[in-house]
């Protein structure tokens, strides 16, 4: 899957914006959106809020979670932990990405945040590769992984699904060649 | 283990070598010293090095890979094979000590293919080579997926000069997940380019009109 696929399925999550303008409910196959009143805040899916956005019509209110002493203590709990933790968000890195170049005046210390993501994604990439070679090592069949994102399994899906493939093909021959022995014997 | 299962495996094992793959031509092409069990008759010219016209019991001579496999099988044993260099233990100890040193594009481009298809035999040590070669992509492994994940825009031919074929492909599916996700982050995608295709099919025609 491309990364720009993985960002247009998080163009579904809902975040909220304040129009400056009205317009009644629109019904789209999605759901029902709207009816926009200039002021008042209401939530609409992330791709509207960005065109509204480029169009200069609405304020978007950034995510709760998008906030520097949330993210420090996810960071730190990142760290700390040896498993994934659960992210705020499914699509935290799309999002932060989307919102960061599209809306970066709504945005509270857009820069720390932008700085704070990427360290929170660097973690769970080294943290992700050490597992997958862990995995790879130790003889098991399957492994158990929680709270990894869309993105994040995206960018090793290419690599990984070939090398295991690889393995397979390696194992086969190692039960292969045990069979043919004990037949023999 | 039950008689099933091991139906499948035996199954599975014969499926790795795929008519049309072109990998796997290249990779039967590899030699085997082979000794003869039988006299062959009219064959002598396979050896310059032989007199006569027919090639005598108990001459040695390297055969490709898929010769050797018709001529040595359970049923008639016309030949007996010897394991190459690169399978036997004294290597199988080299690649315990250190895998990633090892330079597998050397010992024969399809190191991992070739030596599957070298478990057909059913030497005594196929069992062995079967867990050596396991093991030795296991510990290859993380190099080239640390390569791989995070070499960008760099030249990386002093590291792929060292893998095996499959190894390349899988250093390059690497290669591509890690280059698509920057072309995300730094909005490359969004631009619209000129196809591949249209650039050159242009060069080529100035080409063209250079010549005549």
């Amino acid at each position: 899957m491309d990364p720009s696929e993985v960002e247009f399925i998080s163009e579904k999550e809902s975040i909220s914006i304040v129009p400056n303008f009205s317009l009644d409910k629109i019904y789209l196959i999605g759901g029902d959106v709207g009816p926009f009143n200039p002021g008042l805040q209401l939530d609409v899916p992330l791709w509207i809020a960005v065109n509204l956005k480029q169009r200069q019509k609405c304020r978007i209110i950034a995510p709760d979670w998008m906030d520097v002493e949330i993210l420090e203590e996810k960071k730190q709990e990142e760290q700390e932990s040896k498993f994934f933790t659960k992210m705020p968000c499914d699509y935290y890195m799309e999002i932060t990405q989307l919102l960061l170049q599209h809306a970066p005046d709504n945005i509270p210390k857009a820069d720390e945040i932008r700085m704070l993501v990427k360290d929170i994604w660097d973690l769970r990439i080294a943290k992700l590769r050490s597992s997958i070679d862990i995995f790879v090592k130790s003889d098991v069949t399957h492994a158990m992984l929680n709270y990894l994102t869309l993105m994040e399994l995206n960018t090793v899906r290419p690599f990984l699904t070939k090398a295991l493939d690889h393995i397979q093909q390696l194992r086969n021959n190692v039960s292969y060649g045990a069979a043919l022995w004990s037949s023999q014997d | 283990m039950s008689s099933s299962h091991d139906s499948r495996g035996s199954q599975n094992f014969e499926a790795t070598g795929d008519y049309f793959s072109l990998d796997d031509i290249l990779a039967t092409q590899e030699r085997i010293p082979c000794t003869f069990q039988t006299e062959v008759l009219n064959l002598g010219y396979i050896d310059p090095s032989l007199d006569s016209s027919n090639i005598p019991k108990g001459t040695k001579l390297e055969l490709p890979f898929w010769l050797a496999k018709a001529l040595c099988s359970r049923r008639k044993q016309c030949v007996t094979i010897d394991l190459p260099k690169h399978y036997k233990e004294v290597y199988r100890d080299v690649f315990n000590a250190d895998a990633n040193v090892v330079d597998l594009h050397k010992l024969g481009p399809y190191f991992y293919r070739f030596g599957s298809h070298l478990l057909h035999f059913e030497h005594p040590e196929s069992p062995d080579i079967a867990k050596s070669l396991l093991k030795v992509f296991q510990a290859r492994f993380r190099d080239i997926m640390d390569a791989s994940q995070n070499a960008y825009d760099q030249d990386m031919s002093k590291m792929t000069e060292k893998l095996d074929e499959m190894e390349k492909v899988i250093f390059f599916h690497g290669q591509k997940g890690l280059k698509d996700l920057q072309m995300w982050e730094t909005r490359e995608g969004e631009k619209i380019k000129i196809s591949e295709m249209v650039i050159n099919h242009r060069k080529r025609k100035r080409t063209h009109l250079d010549e005549s």
